[in-house]
């Protein structure tokens, strides 16, 4: 019992983590789909309101990980759970789409490069505040200048802004000093509230903006309740009432969900599932999401400092056999060092599982016997971490490497992670910009110093992928970083992981979703 | 009375003073920093430093200490780093939860535990002695995580009488409760059984008993009485931890109080609501502690405090 509580925190705390970790890739990213031009790109404008309907019902949705704020610029700003109960309240210029991922119209509903260091957003007119005040371009200026002067975990996205102008009421022209080609995906990120009313003290307590839903109570560890917007632009959501709570042990949560206390959940660990899905009255939903797992070698250090060393690692262990015995359903082969899901991922060979190769790798290294590392963790930062750690240490150990498991405190691991005092890291890790300059660019450039890897040519393949707006281009710059880091074994890269979301039957109208970000305004109940 | 109140409420003010003191050092000298967990691990150093910056964490640790006394004798406890609000306003939203928890779980204990404790020292050594003693060992000894969780399979998810978790209405209130008081009920009863029976041993309950007063009278007048001062002792103790300390049962059936407030506070780091935490737990057991030595006079005349 104790083991499944322990794991299941884990697990969520290791999506509250990653997240945190993660947002900044969002910035970067322009998905795919993104509208790409630099010049006039034009997503088509989601004018066309729905029928009016009339909201009806409560949905209880459990968060995976407390809500710690309602701030979604400060500390928090890449904190995925606030921003998935946010998203209901405040808009932003340009939100993800849920089925395809793609960045698609919100309150800005065109935007265009006039030069590549330049971004020009046209707002939509009939956008309101809950309090009735109309959405402008001085509103976006105030919430994105609270983000950049909070120096918050989104903050350095937006370093090389150099001036954000407001020409008239419903443009605003963000100037940087380079070409900034994730500018799209970061304003993903930006929830704009009323800038007369942003820093009055108190304002996140009951934050209102421009979104589907009002919110009508909440303090951090008590429910969040929100209340249907009957004014929004896009149409009135689907229900009356939604509530998130937060329960911090798996095994309540399980059992509200079972009973009917709450109607929706997501991100549970593997071992909850085959339960769930026997029972009749709720759907599990699983589609491969922007999280993935990692386990890096510090380059740094001996015997890593040579890539045989690292690749034999990698030979080493039976990625397939370990992930069929301990993920199942939740994960899948990784096939670069950032998920498939993300924009900028190129599928690599993969390291399949051959000792004796690996044997033959470290001989050549000079290491015919093998030699002792060890690997620190965070234990609940990804879903039975421990039992991978421990498959990978006995597959190590059958070529001659003795690992030891460092098990540590988040903040201690956080220290020794960030100082490079460890041989290898194991870690699972969100993009959740939903773009490889957030991941690759921030932690594989040599200025990063993150793992003890420097290669100048990969520098200029990241830096290079940033400074241009052109996404064809930087799709091709990333196909080459995903090559040099998978080659060069920077790390092993065994899982990408799926997003899990469990709900009752009565709940209808949910798009799975990669993001880390779900919706709920367009779901009903029967 | 009043030099007695004066002289302990300056002792308190120094017991305050020792324990932020005590927090303000350990937070700091225990690895890990607020900035770093705040950004994640995709932060770059400069990043982490800037945020140091801003939240004032690059100065010299005598200046944090300095600047902190002069903001908490103003009574301003600090902001919280993570919930960008006062320390206080997010301890004083959980405090009243944590109330209402630890009273009624209390208040639990007390009923089912004295009668329990008269039950058992009354039928001294015979079965219903043992079977009591055996309930309050058991109860003592069960660890509430798994008597929570106990709970809420067969009263949540088997009969679905009642919720799993959170805190809306007084339904939410019985488990959690519940869990709590059972290992208090163990303790109470067991230290009530055993007063007892020291107390119906002395000379003045057989000289009571010998001029004819009846069996209830001398329990509840004689025994009972000199005997309660070691169980609201423990009672103010008991009480005391649960203001801190309930954390287990408060993550079990979500309920959000101060534990938990704390406890998160710690693993992110998040100084000024430790510290804010700590000073107001401390603040409470210090309080409860006199509560507990004022009722000395009052349940033992003899007692005179000055």
């Amino acid at each position: 019992m104790k083991e499944r509580n322990t794991m299941k925190t884990t697990r969520r705390r290791f999506l509250a983590y990653t997240g945190a970790g993660g947002l900044g890739l969002l910035a970067a990213a322009c998905t795919p789909a993104a509208p790409t031009a630099p010049a006039a790109s034009t997503a088509p404008a989601a004018s066309a309101k729905p029928a009016a309907r009339v909201p009806a019902g409560e949905i209880k949705v459990a968060v995976p990980v407390k809500v710690p704020t309602l701030d979604p610029h400060g500390a928090q700003s890449v904190e995925d759970v606030s921003h998935t109960v946010l998203q209901h309240v405040m808009e932003t210029l340009v939100r993800r789409d849920a089925a395809s991922g793609n960045l698609v119209p919100g309150l800005a509903t065109e935007w265009k490069n006039p030069d590549p260091t330049m971004w020009s957003f046209t707002l939509r007119t009939d956008a309101r505040f809950h309090d009735g005040s109309k959405v402008t371009s001085a509103d976006v200026k105030g919430s994105l200048e609270r983000v950049i002067a909070l120096k918050g975990a989104l903050a350095p996205q937006f370093a090389q802004v150099d001036s954000i102008a407001t020409p008239d009421g419903s443009t605003v022209q963000i100037k940087t000093k380079t070409p900034v080609g994730t500018l799209l995906a970061n304003m993903a990120m930006v929830p704009i509230a009323p800038a007369a009313q942003v820093n009055a003290e108190g304002f996140f307590k009951k934050p209102i903006g421009s979104g589907p839903f009002k919110v009508l109570s909440w303090s951090a560890d008590a429910d969040l309740r929100l209340e249907a917007n009957l004014d929004y632009w896009g149409g009135p959501p689907g229900v009356k009432t939604l509530v998130f709570r937060y329960y911090p042990e798996v095994a309540p949560l399980v059992t509200a969900l079972e009973t009917g206390e709450i109607d929706f959940t997501w991100l549970l660990a593997p071992d909850q599932l085959p339960g769930l899905q026997r029972n009749a009255q709720i759907k599990v939903d699983s589609v491969p999401g922007w999280t993935y797992y990692f386990l890096w070698m510090n380059s740094s250090r001996q015997p890593f400092t040579d890539k045989r060393v690292r690749q034999a690692m990698a030979y080493a262990l039976d990625v397939d056999k370990m992930l069929k015995d301990l993920l199942g359903a939740s994960a899948k082969r990784a096939t670069a060092p950032i998920p498939s899901t993300v924009f900028g991922h190129a599928p690599q060979t993969p390291y399949n599982y051959d000792p004796s190769k690996a044997k033959q790798l470290l001989a050549q290294a000079g290491l015919p016997n093998g030699f002792d590392a060890d690997v620190i963790w965070n234990p609940g930062s990804a879903p039975q971490d421990r039992e991978l750690l421990q498959a990978m240490i006995s597959y190590w150990n059958a070529i001659g490497v003795r690992v030891k498991s460092q098990e540590m405190e988040r903040a201690v691991w956080i220290d020794n992670l960030n100082k490079l005092n460890w041989d290898m890291d194991l870690q699972a890790n969100a993009v959740t910009t939903g773009d490889a300059d957030f991941t690759l660019g921030r932690l594989y450039h040599s200025r990063a110093n993150r793992n003890g890897y420097k290669n100048p040519d990969l520098d200029k393949f990241l830096d290079d992928a940033v400074a241009t707006v052109d996404q064809d281009r930087r799709k091709a710059l990333y196909a080459q970083a995903n090559k040099t880091i998978w080659d060069d074994a920077v790390g092993i890269f065994p899982a990408e992981l799926f997003n899990v979301f469990a709900y009752r039957k009565r709940v209808t109208g949910f798009v799975p979703t990669a993001t880390a970000i779900t919706s709920f305004a367009n779901l009903t109940v029967q | 009375m009043t030099p007695y109140l004066v002289r302990r409420l300056a002792l308190s003010v120094f017991v305050l003073w020792g324990a932020v003191t005590v927090v303000f050092v350990a937070v700091r000298l225990a690895p890990g920093d607020p900035a770093q967990m705040m950004l994640g691990t995709s932060a770059t150093a400069q990043d982490v430093a800037a945020l140091q910056v801003r939240l004032g964490l690059d100065q010299p640790m005598p200046v944090q200490y300095g600047r902190y006394l002069l903001r908490v004798a103003r009574l301003d406890l600090g902001e919280s780093l993570r919930l960008n609000e006062p320390a206080i306003v997010a301890i004083a939203e959980r405090v009243p939860q944590t109330a209402r928890l630890t009273v009624l779980a209390m208040v639990i204990a007390v009923l089912l535990s004295f009668p329990m404790g008269i039950l058992a020292a009354a039928g001294g050594g015979k079965p219903i002695d043992r079977a009591i003693s055996l309930i309050s060992l058991l109860g003592q000894s069960v660890p509430s995580f798994w008597l929570g969780i106990m709970l809420i399979l067969v009263f949540a998810r088997e009969l679905r009488l009642l919720p799993s978790g959170g805190a809306d209405t007084w339904q939410h209130l019985v488990l959690p409760a519940t869990t709590l008081a059972l290992p208090l009920v163990g303790i109470l009863t067991r230290l009530i059984r055993s007063g007892l029976l020291d107390v119906l041993r002395e000379d003045y309950i057989r000289t009571a008993r010998a001029k004819g007063l009846a069996a209830r009278v001398v329990m509840r007048r004689h025994a009972l009485m000199n005997m309660l001062i070691p169980v609201v002792t423990v009672m103010g103790l008991q009480l005391g931890q649960l203001l801190g300390g309930a954390v287990i049962v408060e993550s079990v059936f979500a309920w959000p109080g101060v534990g938990r407030l704390l406890l998160e506070a710690i693993s992110n780091r998040d100084y000024p609501l430790i510290q804010a935490a700590i000073l107001v737990i401390t603040g409470g057991f210090l309080l409860i502690n006199l509560l507990v030595d004022l009722s000395y006079s009052y349940l033992d005349p003899r007692i005179r405090l000055a």
